[in-house]
């Protein structure tokens, strides 16, 4: 939510000069603040008092404001008049309420999407149409600006967040503002690169990559950032919540399928660090990087990994793990099984024990634990999907019995 | 046979149907049957407008009893204004009409319903009690009795009416049954839903009791749902996620369609494997979407677990099938799934991984509702207009209306 304050409906008509500027200044600090197309619609609902909806070229909502008790139509997509072009606004079919009004959202001679206008009170909308299309020119800019990725004095800011330049997160905040930059809480980082990209064909086929990546990643939740280096790039994907971290990781995942389907001819490996905040993000990126690293020297390429699915990899990847390296790596194993064990007073870490020690026979461990081995069975099951691994797997199997290991010596 | 019952549903899902003579086929494939529209909830009040039947012959059915010795028939019709136009009060032509904007994905997916009722004593009078005539419980092998023999007679009518049932047994109340039909297309469902609630009806009424639908009619028992399983066939795995993520996304919109009743809502609580918060899971049995693991190569189904069969059968494929496609137009994903009980899920998780609550009542349902374009973009203006008033009226009611409960708790104490 902006806290920007609005200028009351009655100052601004058309024929009112300083109240269009005034409102035009508005949505520039709007707009500043990190206020992206829903902020601005609500800025307009409430200066207007109107509904708005936008919606861009395929009919996807950008923003819906100003609704309350006021019922509009899902879609301005079939009550547009046929030849829709002008600037000015157009009347919509019934039935829509025949003051509503729609304009379009361009960007030069592209146009974006529509924004469209439906009164809540008894005035028209039209003596509002200034304050409506300069609404429509700022969130052509918003948009522009995140198709176009990141300027100059952008890309300064990403860099000095990945060398860990800022102090404390406020600092990077405050210059990020100064930069025109809108920050998400928490990020996290994929990794890409082409394989065995011949060097003739390499800069075009990474844009092709880079665009699928774009498209598999693209997230409601903002700009998604991109990170040029060597042959590959990093994308930072924000993620202010753990689900959008999980939605950022499967996507990552999806990203070989994507390149397959859009037929580049061409295969990609990555990898996916961990959820970080902001001030973090660098760590994400490192993670995603060495994700990328194992996934093609362990697991073949043509894949993208999240770190947190490496098990003991990247432990044994990294040179000088220290013992409180493997205590955290034993815990993020166990932990979520010793804490189901406790909540449900289950068996499954004795279980998972018994198992390995007994060379992974079933009938051994029922016999061991004295249960029927279709009860060994479900507990390997539950372990599974509640311990995220594939116990048939032998990475997995190596990352837990290293997990064991590490916990039965520091006991 | 000299009947045949031209069938149809109001907005609420009420079956209404106009008997012609057998000779008068006919002339109603040929549009010639017409009903006063003004006389039908949700349709054109205030007006006499005549409304024309229009029979599709692919739901032409013989029933499997006789009135007064004749043999009748049944035929489902959408509804036409009389210039041939679709009437878009239509319930049947509103979810045709989801089903050809959605995309190929969607226009492919097969439904399997599971559905759920409890089988009633009746008074001597004949009025329904809330009495169970059985002792059974979960797939109960045993319970024998006259509900089961009503479950049997029921699923034998239903087979003989072209409606195939996967499996039918006991469920966890006493009392309790469910019947599972076998996937079909999801317009075939909706008819076949239609089907099955006349005949579960009819039979269990042959047999002296009285079956019921009501999605919670014992407060100290399960309640009856109505889950409904999409096969998306062989589709990517990331189509599966989108479609999973639209029906999460759409839940709390949806919700007042597919639990359209004041009682629905005793049901959606945390108890009895009821879903409450828009989850998914692999395996919990209480998540909203859950995608059981599949059988050896087969693509897994997506099974939504919220909806009952109060529900408009139509109007409820429409809103999922539009969840559905949304998601996969958008792309959006779901999250992690869930592992566990879903019942006991702090606020700070639910936030962390986006997770809503369902409404808790009718009113919360029909407001989401009101919040999501989508699914009122599913149900076109009509019918969501038309829908929202009765259940705003339908609401009101109950919220005036002084329950046995509170006579119960206060009565004394005031």
């Amino acid at each position: 939510m902006h806290d920007e304050k609005v200028v009351p409906s009655r100052r601004l008509r058309r024929d009112n000069p300083e109240a269009l500027l005034s409102y035009a200044e508005a949505l520039a600090r709007v707009a500043a603040g990190g206020g992206g197309p829903q902020a601005l619609a609500s800025h307009l609902a409430t200066a207007i008092d109107a509904a708005v909806l936008v919606e861009d070229t395929q009919w996807r909502h950008l923003a819906v404001a100003g609704t309350g008790e006021r019922a509009i139509p899902p879609s301005v997509r079939d009550l547009l008049p046929k030849d829709a072009s002008a600037d000015e606004g157009v009347a919509l079919a019934p039935p829509a309420d025949p003051r509503a009004r729609a304009y379009p959202v361009r960007a030069g001679e592209a146009r974006l999407g529509w924004i469209s206008v439906f009164p809540i009170g008894t005035r028209s909308t039209d003596e509002q149409a200034g304050l409506v299309r300069l609404t429509a020119a700022q969130i052509a800019v918003e948009l522009s600006r995140e198709a176009g990725g990141g300027r100059g004095r952008r890309r300064g800011f990403w860099d000095r967040l990945l060398a860990r330049a800022y102090e404390d997160p406020l600092e990077a905040r405050e210059d990020a503002q100064a930069r025109g930059i809108s920050l998400a809480l928490g990020y996290v980082a994929v990794a890409i690169e082409g394989e065995g990209l011949d060097e003739a064909i390499a800069a075009q086929k990474n844009a092709e990559i880079r665009r699928v990546c774009l498209d598999t990643l693209g997230t409601r939740t903002g700009e998604v950032i991109v990170i040029e280096r060597g042959g590959g790039y990093f994308f930072l994907v924000p993620a202010p919540l753990e689900v959008d971290a999980a939605n950022a990781r499967t996507a990552a995942t999806l990203i070989p399928r994507g390149v397959t389907r859009a037929g580049l001819d061409v295969k990609v490996v990555g990898g996916v660090g961990r959820h970080a905040e902001m001030i973090g993000v660098a760590q994400s990126v490192d993670e995603a990087r060495e994700a990328m690293i194992i996934a093609r020297r362990m697991f073949g390429g043509g894949r993208v990994m999240p770190y947190d699915d490496l098990g003991v990899y990247p432990l044994l990847h990294r040179t000088g793990a220290t013992r409180e390296d493997w205590r955290a790596f034993a815990t993020r194993v166990l932990d979520p099984l010793r804490a189901y064990d406790d909540k449900h007073q289950t068996e499954l870490v004795r279980t998972l024990k018994l198992f390995f020690d007994v060379g992974q026979n079933i009938k051994e461990a029922a016999a061991r634990l004295n249960v029927h081995r279709h009860t060994v069975f479900y507990r390997l099951r539950q372990i599974g999907e509640i311990g995220r691994l594939d116990l048939d797997s032998p990475h997995d199997q190596l990352t837990v019995r290293a997990a064991l290991a590490v916990d039965a010596l520091d006991a | 046979m000299r009947w045949v019952r031209l069938a149809f549903v109001d907005v609420l899902g009420i079956q209404k149907s106009v008997s012609i003579p057998a000779n008068e086929l006919e002339d109603a494939f040929d549009g010639k049957v017409t009903f006063d529209g003004g006389s039908i909830d949700g349709f054109v009040r205030g007006e006499e407008v005549d409304m024309v039947l229009r029979p599709d012959p692919a739901t032409f059915i013989v029933l499997p009893w006789t009135e007064d010795g004749q043999v009748e028939a049944r035929i489902l019709c959408d509804i036409q204004m009389p210039d041939g136009t679709p009437f878009e009060g239509c319930a049947r032509t509103t979810l045709k009409r989801v089903l050809e904007d959605a995309g190929d994905v969607v226009q492919r997916v097969q439904a399997a319903l599971e559905v759920e009722y409890y089988l009633f004593e009746l008074d001597p009078d004949g009025s329904p009690t809330t009495r169970t005539t059985d002792a059974g419980s979960y797939f109960d092998f045993s319970a024998s009795d006259r509900g089961q023999e009503a479950r049997l007679a029921t699923s034998l009518a239903l087979e003989s009416m072209g409606v195939p049932i996967s499996s039918a047994h006991h469920e966890h109340g006493a009392g309790q049954h469910e019947l599972d039909l076998a996937a079909g297309g999801v317009l075939t469902m909706a008819d076949r839903l239609l089907t099955v609630r006349g005949v579960v009806r009819r039979i269990a009424q042959r047999h002296g009791l009285h079956a019921t639908f009501m999605p919670k009619p014992l407060e100290d028992s399960a309640g009856s749902g109505l889950h409904i399983y999409f096969a998306l066939g062989d589709v990517d795995e990331a189509v599966r996620l989108h479609a999973i993520s639209g029906l999460l996304d759409h839940a709390p919109g949806f919700t007042a369609i597919c639990n359209p009743t004041v009682n629905s809502y005793k049901r959606l609580v945390a108890a009895w494997d009821a879903p409450v918060y828009t989850v998914w899971s692999h395996r919990s049995a209480n998540a909203l979407v859950r995608v059981p693991p599949a059988f050896g190569n087969e693509p897994p189904l997506v099974e939504v677990r919220s909806p009952d069969a109060s529900c408009n059968p139509y109007l409820a494929m429409a809103v999922l099938v539009e969840a559905l496609a949304e998601g996969i137009r958008a792309r959006s994903l779901p999250g992690d799934p869930f592992t566990g009980s879903t019942y006991d899920l702090s606020e700070r998780f639910r936030t962390d991984h986006g997770i809503r609550m369902l409404p808790r009542s009718l009113r919360q349902a029909i407001a989401a509702l009101d919040e999501d374009l989508v699914v009122r973009g599913a149900l076109g203006d009509h019918i969501y207009h038309a829908f929202r008033d009765a259940k705003l009226a339908e609401y009101e009611r109950y919220r005036k209306a002084v329950h046995p409960w509170e006579r119960e708790a206060y009565l004394r104490v005031f």
